[in-house]
């Protein structure tokens, strides 16, 4: 077995010979089936090393962190106290990106119930405070209401999944308004509840999108 | 859009959806968290580090994941950060405890006492005892570039050491477990 090339052999399967150095060794591996022998079992390590499986735990880990989550490391608390004067901003952006995207979904559907969703707020220029969340929750409504004509072209799993899925949504944006009550100014709360609309907003104009292309 | 592209989509909201009300302190979302990520972190662990640290390290990545929610931004999934966390925690535990002995394999070291089979149902595991009697620094980098697909370069930052280093470990490293595993 030739050292020199044998040695070259990982590099050769990750393809980061130059061009030169690969004719030169493929050259050499058509002449020495030891070095030809010994890049097949290579091959197979590094295949055998793409398809492990993952192994959870033989015990549960869970109450051990659970006991150790400090309540005011929460990142929340933190995260608050770093949001400054751009939030609304952002959240006028967050809000209008959702909008500009339920209405895509609107059109890709062709209106079948009462039409898209309101315009988004604008965004350029100065910015002037805007109340997005009746816009918002007036989207929702009506992807709602369009999911509920549609969801027939479902399989009951699939649904199923779903309304887990907008369930645990929901609960986030319940919690997001419980807190709002007690801290109506909190930057960091409105910038949860219209990421969590967004998010929302998303999994709903998926979902009809996927009923429409089933239909 | 087939049934289980929505299904990983849906799976994708719901990690996203926990991922917020985590970020919010809300324990019951983040243990949801832990449950559909544990099985990658602690197996990631337990191949990077000895069997023994493993359940520890697991829960060090968990409770530094719930302090540094803050930090995530959604630029990336929850188990990409997740991850990248992971290797993070690992590496840092492997400067603290001073594993550098053992660092470098040779390119004759024997993995002796460790019995390759041919394809079998166990040879997963034969590949795992194999992979985990190689020298720390060979075994990490073989686990980040082969069985986690990072660049010779990221692994090389993470280590301290040259690209070519680490090239030179992942090739005796193949070397090794070549030799084990089709005997």
């Amino acid at each position: 077995m030739n050292d020199h090339w044998t040695n070259r052999l990982s590099e050769y399967i990750d393809g980061e010979l130059d061009n030169e150095e690969r004719v030169a060794l493929e050259a050499h591996l058509a002449t020495c089936g030891s070095c030809y022998a010994t890049l097949a079992e290579l091959r197979q390590v590094v295949a055998r090393a793409q398809s492990l499986d993952d192994t959870a735990p033989a015990t549960d880990l869970w109450p051990d962190i659970r006991a150790r989550l400090t309540p005011d490391r929460r990142p929340g608390v933190e995260r608050a106290r770093r949001f400054s004067f751009s939030v609304p901003q952002l959240l006028a952006a967050g809000i209008a990106l959702v909008l500009l995207s339920a209405g895509g979904m609107w059109l890709g559907l062709g209106s079948r119930t009462s039409g898209p969703p309101s315009a988004p707020p604008q965004t350029g220029g100065d910015y002037q405070p805007v109340d997005w969340r009746p816009t918002a929750d007036a989207a929702v409504a009506e992807l709602e209401q369009a999911l509920s004509l549609n969801e027939g072209q479902l399989d009951t799993a699939t649904v199923r999944v779903l309304r887990q899925n907008l369930a645990v949504i929901d609960r986030a944006i319940a919690q997001a308004q419980r807190a709002l009550k007690r801290d109506p100014g909190s930057n960091y709360l409105n910038l949860h509840l219209a990421n969590t609309m967004r998010q929302k907003i998303e999994l709903l104009r998926r979902a009809n999108a996927l009923a429409a292309g089933q239909s | 859009m087939p049934r289980q592209v929505l299904e990983d989509t849906l799976t994708a909201d719901s990690i996203a959806a926990d991922t917020a009300l985590a970020a919010s302190g809300d324990p019951s979302a983040f243990e949801r968290l832990y449950r559909s990520h544990v099985a990658r972190i602690h197996t990631l662990v337990r191949r990077m580090l000895d069997a023994d640290e493993t359940d520890d390290v697991t829960q060090e990545v968990f409770i530094r994941a719930w302090q540094k929610l803050s930090t995530f931004r959604g630029e990336s999934a929850f188990g990409t950060w997740l991850h990248w966390l992971a290797v993070n925690v690992v590496l840092a535990r492997r400067k603290s405890v001073g594993v550098e002995r053992g660092r470098f394999i040779t390119e004759n070291e024997p993995l002796d006492g460790v019995t390759g089979r041919r394809e079998t149902p166990e040879l997963s595991l034969d590949f795992e005892e194999a992979l985990a009697r190689l020298p720390e620094g060979a075994r990490q980098v073989f686990v980040l570039h082969d069985v986690e697909g990072y660049r010779h370069d990221e692994i090389a930052r993470m280590l301290g050491v040259v690209p070519g280093t680490s090239k030179s470990q992942l090739h005796h490293a193949r070397m090794a477990l070549r030799r084990h595993l089709d005997r």
